[in-house]
């Protein structure tokens, strides 16, 4: 199954460098074509050895109180070219810690730009879902003050990129600028949970808007996505239905509507602004995800963060919060104790009640920009956990958390 | 030689932070019919947010490799640091590209008088006898 979508994207992928060599022979006077890159290196460590940290629900090596630089480094390459004055194509592929197929996982762009209009931009192929302020520049460290993503906000969402269309318009406004845009297509995205790997398969569209005005930007938008695929819950699945189990467990089988995630609806609402006047930045932004099922949870998220910038270094704040709405899902007792139904039971718990977050952060940190196109960066974090609150985290026993934890990461972003 | 010693002079000065004091002019092609041009809207246009001059000509910005430092922090108040950093941010989300850097005054000019929508910035002293329209002024 992982193996279809790959392939046929290695095979467009193909296609596409095909385009660029042809038309870059074609006509090479017209053409303006790069490579650019860019990457972080970073090591991160925690106090406690009882939690593992991960940047985001994509990740697969957690870093505990044994430092690591999984979680901070990543290397990125984007070939630019101008097929025509008003086509350009854009393919960008990262080596990063992701979960599922490396190669296919990691082509983050693959998309052609028709800008019809000066004003106005069409996509077509694989590129970023704009939700967010980061949307589509999570992962270059260079262009935020920031050692990470937020992380209350950014850890719990498992998407990068779609395959589909957008749709931008810009208006001018005397001296700002009104953006909007819409977005439709398909995401295969890969992700780590406690049962194992997750393939998700989903269509998705958004709508988007963003205003920009002098040392202000705000954004809001709005996602939609369906589950076409479910979570590796099989062996669980299985097991609740398995006749033999209705005399001893006769209410297990009742659970196994709640351990689907096919077919559920996921809502994603958004809006943030973000403020610099070259001295000053701040920025801010919220979500509320809406869901209806057991794993994916009903979670309000938020951050504000302060900065001053004093020659080559900038200070900054951040302060951010997740939590989740879920109620607890009622695991019944076997009738009889035996170990195997148990163990059952604990499994079921621990799938259907350990999803959900609540959690908050302080962090202080400094980022140096001590040489062209070099940062940089150091932060610590202060985490608290609620109970059972760590579903971004790596658990090695789930619900055996600590209820406060402190992060320190330094390391070096650059673009080239 | 005293035409050297001028040179030599200029040399110094532009390699020195007494430019900070040299006047900056942002020129475009001398044709082009835009002949009022706010700091916001050159801003624009070097930042990647508008494309195209007011007249509707396509808009061609070029930066100038040596004056970079100098020209960003007075049209932007922003250093050119802070400027790469954005532009990353625009560039990874395959929004656009930056400007085409050209490394002496002579490419300046001989790009802003080959394309009618060139946008570029120069010393003053620079343009003394090229046929370049000065849309705004810099110091």
């Amino acid at each position: 199954m992982f193996t279809v979508k790959p392939l046929r994207w290695l095979r467009c992928c193909l296609l596409l460098l095909a385009c660029f060599i042809a038309t870059v022979n074609a006509d090479e006077s017209s053409n303006r074509w790069s490579i650019k890159g860019f990457g972080s290196f970073g090591g991160a460590g925690l106090d406690t050895g009882r939690v593992g940290f991960l940047r985001n629900r994509t990740q697969m090596d957690p870093v505990d109180n044994s430092w690591g630089v999984t979680t901070d480094s990543r290397l990125g390459v984007q070939f630019d070219v101008d097929v025509t004055e008003a086509v350009h194509a854009t393919v960008q592929w990262i080596a990063r810690d992701h979960a599922g197929d490396f190669f296919e996982q990691n082509l983050e762009w693959a998309f052609i730009r028709w800008r019809p209009l000066d004003n106005m931009d069409i996509r077509i192929g694989r590129m970023g879902l704009d939700t967010f302020l980061l949307s589509d520049y999570r992962e270059v460290g260079y262009a935020y003050v920031w050692m990470r993503p937020p992380h209350e906000f950014y850890a719990n969402i498992p998407l990068s990129h779609f395959d589909g269309i957008d749709f931008a318009q810009k208006f001018a406004v005397d001296d700002s600028f009104l953006t909007l845009k819409l977005q439709a297509g398909y995401s295969y995205s890969q992700m780590q949970t406690g049962l194992g790997l997750f393939s998700i398969k989903a269509p998705i569209a958004g709508v988007n808007i963003v205003y920009e005005s002098g040392d202000w930007r705000m954004r809001a938008g709005y996602s939609y996505m369906h589950f076409l695929s479910d979570v590796p819950a099989q062996d669980l699945v299985n097991a609740v239905n398995d006749p033999a189990l209705a005399p001893v467990y006769p209410s297990a089988a009742d659970l196994s509507p709640d351990l689907s995630l096919k077919g559920s609806d996921l809502h994603f609402m958004s809006v943030g602004t973000a403020y610099d006047d070259g001295v000053w930045l701040a920025q801010a932004e919220a979500s509320y995800m809406e869901t209806d099922n057991s794993y994916v949870v009903d979670t309000v998220s938020a951050y504000l963060s302060v900065g001053r910038r004093f020659s080559e270094f900038t200070v900054y704040g951040l302060y951010g919060l997740s939590f989740s709405f879920n109620d607890q899902v009622d695991i019944p007792a076997p009738l009889v104790p035996a170990p195997s139904l148990l163990a059952l039971q604990q499994g079921l718990d621990q799938a259907l009640n350990y999803n959900s977050i609540d959690q908050q952060s302080f962090s202080l940190g400094v980022r140096w920009d001590f040489y062209s196109n070099i940062a940089f960066k150091a932060q610590w974090t202060h985490f608290w956990f609620g109970e059972r609150g760590a579903a971004l985290w790596a658990q090695d026993e789930p619900g055996n958390i600590p209820r406060e934890v402190n992060l320190w990461s330094l390391g070096v972003d650059f673009v080239f | 030689m005293m035409k050297t010693i001028a040179k030599y002079l200029s040399f110094c000065l532009l390699a020195s932070p007494l430019l900070l004091q040299a006047e900056i002019v942002v020129i475009t092609h001398i044709e082009n019919s835009v002949s009022v041009i706010s700091k916001t809207e050159i801003q624009s246009i070097f930042m990647g947010r508008t494309r195209a001059f007011a007249n509707g000509i396509k808009a061609v910005p070029y930066d100038f490799s040596v004056m970079r430092g100098q020209f960003y922090p007075l049209l932007t108040k922003r250093s050119v640091r802070q400027i790469d950093a954005y532009w990353a941010r625009i560039v990874f989300s395959g929004q656009g590209m930056p400007p085409v850097q050209l490394t002496s005054a002579k490419y300046i000019l001989s790009a802003v008088q080959e394309n009618k929508g060139a946008i570029a910035y120069i010393d003053r002293d620079s343009i003394k006898g090229s046929k370049v329209r000065v849309l705004f002024s810099l110091e």
